[in-house]
């Protein structure tokens, strides 16, 4: 088993924050966010020493809750400081982004880190629709068709026009090419049909996040299906899962962590908005219908002690056949750094070792 | 255009006489003179031959031998197919013109390009079939099978007409006479000559030939462009008309130039 360590850049308010989404800039604290970027470096350095595969960041906007709304600057950032550690965007949203300039700049990352890059391509989660413009009725089709034209981007060798559905380019012509032949490992990230299917047929990997292992099982189940049909078989590798993890001495340390987390969803809407949003936006897992957006806090998967968390991750690869987990160890946005070292230092140290074999 | 009217319902048929063959075609449009060569399945006008007419005078032709037109057991090779249509295009009084090839009739296309330069304006060609992986073969069997074959989303267009199995015969046994090998090394090295400007399209799904045949006209033809229609199987032009129509009317009123946007993206004055 692969561990990744999913960062967030943690910025600490000096004030209380409103809980809704999006958060007014006019709360941030320049000296906060500053401080934010300076201890990320760090402590990612303690995740490359504790012998993490990944690190991963991803894309989200307008909230302090992840600090990462360029996550390819992000990246470029950490891979000017780190050395071995897989940097892995899980991901850059596909639909509101420019694909052609995606492909660009992932194949520049590739090459800044000598070929430590990992990307997972990303439809992204319902509120980020309104960052950009983005309208909620087209964004699969735009994600999928954004997904093939970076791939084309990649591999094509020679200058070529694209004439999509809602992408027109008539000179496409990379440079740099990404470091990897014929391109970074790459995910389709998402528990629905249409990405399990994209991946499938594109022969990538499929990454799923959140859900219980019997949720998100469905869906890695359906990705090895969809893979047989295309006439190939994946890897663990192929499959990554992001997952919350509370780890303490003891499992009723953890636990009682659980009970101090907020009960909220992690992007508030106002009510009209999330109401018209259950209608315009749809969301499967493997073909079933799930709603669009959270009522209540991202479960938390992983509980427990050391060696309770070892019997997880172990009933995980069986459930769930993934070969990378991607771990958010202490709940976004909150603010207890120490909390975060200690799972950090207690995870590395009495988990890490006893999983390499899973 | 009406959206009920059956894909061609403004086109009228003509018949010209070439090389003793009596050849039937279909035509619409005002504008510059845009020729198409069909492929190996014959003659079927789509919503893109519509979408064309409004912008150009579209000659649609069935190449002897195809359709309802007498078995055609004279013609020999490709060259002389691409001479025969040369010089039916000189029986209407079309001079110059733009050359759109479909799959087969892209073979055709681009050895009339190579015969009569000076005629051609430029020349599109939609999937072709010139250029083909080794032991590749044509669509053949049930009408479902050859769907799943021509179109990356067969569900979604309808009933697809059944050829008459007697028609599909003589021209199955035309084509596999004149479609020369998967790779035409004669055919090949005359390519640096085409100083016509040439646009390959293929369909992202394309399930007959590998749009990464693409990159092979693009080394071997001086210039050529190449074009993706996303989504889009063999027959580009049945499955994504008004993608199709867009790229090829502008490649022939722009040519090279048509790498250079043109469309507004102003919101509000």
């Amino acid at each position: 088993m692969k561990i990744s360590f999913f960062e967030t850049a943690r910025y600490r308010s000096p004030e209380p924050l409103p809980s809704a989404w999006p958060a007014p800039s006019g709360f941030y604290d320049r000296g906060a966010g500053a401080r934010a970027y300076r201890d990320m470096i760090q402590r990612l350095q303690l995740v490359e020493e504790l012998g993490f595969d990944w690190v991963s960041v991803s894309e989200h906007h307008y909230s302090p809750r992840i600090l990462t709304p360029s996550p390819i600057l992000a990246a470029a950032h950490i891979a000017a400081h780190l050395k071995k550690i897989t940097i892995a965007l899980l991901g850059p949203m596909v639909p509101h982004n420019n694909p052609v300039q995606l492909a660009e700049e992932l194949a520049m990352l590739d090459t800044f880190t000598e070929g430590r890059l990992v990307v997972g391509l990303l439809r992204g989660t319902t509120n980020e629709y309104l960052t950009y413009d983005l309208n909620p009725l087209e964004a699969r089709e735009r994600t999928d068709e954004g997904m093939e034209v970076i791939l084309k981007a990649w591999t094509e060798p020679h200058p070529f026009g694209w004439q999509g559905r809602y992408f027109q380019y008539r000179t496409v012509s990379i440079w740099p090419r990404p470091l990897q032949e014929p391109h970074p490992p790459t995910y389709a990230l998402g528990v629905s049909r249409e990405a399990c299917e994209f991946a499938a047929r594109h022969r990538i990997g499929c990454g799923v996040s959140f859900a219980p292992f019997e949720i998100v099982g469905k869906s890695t189940r359906y990705y090895r299906e969809q893979c047989a049909r295309y006439g190939w078989q994946p890897t663990p590798d192929h499959i990554v899962y992001r997952a919350n993890m509370l780890i303490a001495d003891t499992d009723e340390e953890a636990h009682a962590m659980l009970r101090r987390q907020p009960d909220r969803a992690p992007f508030v809407l106002r009510e009209g908005v999330r109401d018209a949003f259950m209608t315009l936006d749809s969301r499967n897992v493997a073909g079933e219908a799930r709603a669009p957006l959270r009522s209540g806090p991202l479960p938390t998967t992983f509980i427990g002690s050391p060696d309770t968390i070892v019997e997880q991750i172990r009933r995980c690869r069986e459930a769930v056949g993934a070969g990378v987990l991607d771990l958010s160890l202490w709940p976004a946005g909150a603010d207890d750094d120490d909390a975060l070292m200690r799972s950090l230092e207690l995870f590395g140290t009495k988990v890490l070792p006893r999983v390499r074999d899973i | 255009m009406a959206q009920h009217d059956a894909p061609g319902a403004g086109f009228e048929e003509g018949f010209v006489d070439a090389d003793d063959f009596r050849i039937r075609y279909m035509v619409s449009g005002d504008g510059a003179p845009l020729v198409h060569l069909h492929g190996a399945g014959g003659l079927r006008l789509t919503p893109a031959h519509d979408l064309l007419s409004h912008r150009f005078r579209v000659i649609a032709f069935e190449m002897p031998g195809f359709g309802q037109s007498a078995e055609n057991t004279r013609t020999r090779t490709m060259p002389e197919l691409a001479g025969t249509m040369a010089r039916a295009t000189e029986k209407l009084g079309i001079e110059t013109f733009n050359l759109l090839g479909t799959s087969f009739g892209g073979t055709t296309a681009l050895w009339l390009a190579l015969e009569a330069p000076a005629r051609i304006r430029a020349t599109v060609l939609e999937a072709p079939a010139a250029i083909r992986p080794e032991g590749s073969e044509p669509p053949s069997g049930s009408p479902e099978e050859m769907a799943r074959r021509l179109y990356g989303h067969p569900e979604r267009l309808g009933t697809i007409p059944v050829a008459d199995p007697a028609i599909q015969a003589k021209q199955r046994a035309l084509v596999s006479r004149l479609r020369g090998p998967d790779r035409d090394a004669g055919l090949e090295r005359r390519l640096s000559e085409l100083q016509t400007p040439t646009l390959v399209l293929f369909g992202t799904l394309d399930a007959v030939i590998p749009p990464a045949m693409g990159r092979i006209y693009q080394q071997l033809i001086p210039g050529a462009h190449l074009v993706f229609v996303y989504d889009a199987g063999h027959a580009i032009s049945t499955e994504r008309p008004e993608a199709f129509t867009d790229v090829v009317a502008d490649f022939f009123e722009r040519r090279d130039a048509f790498v250079i946007r043109r469309t507004p993206t102003l919101i509000h004055p």
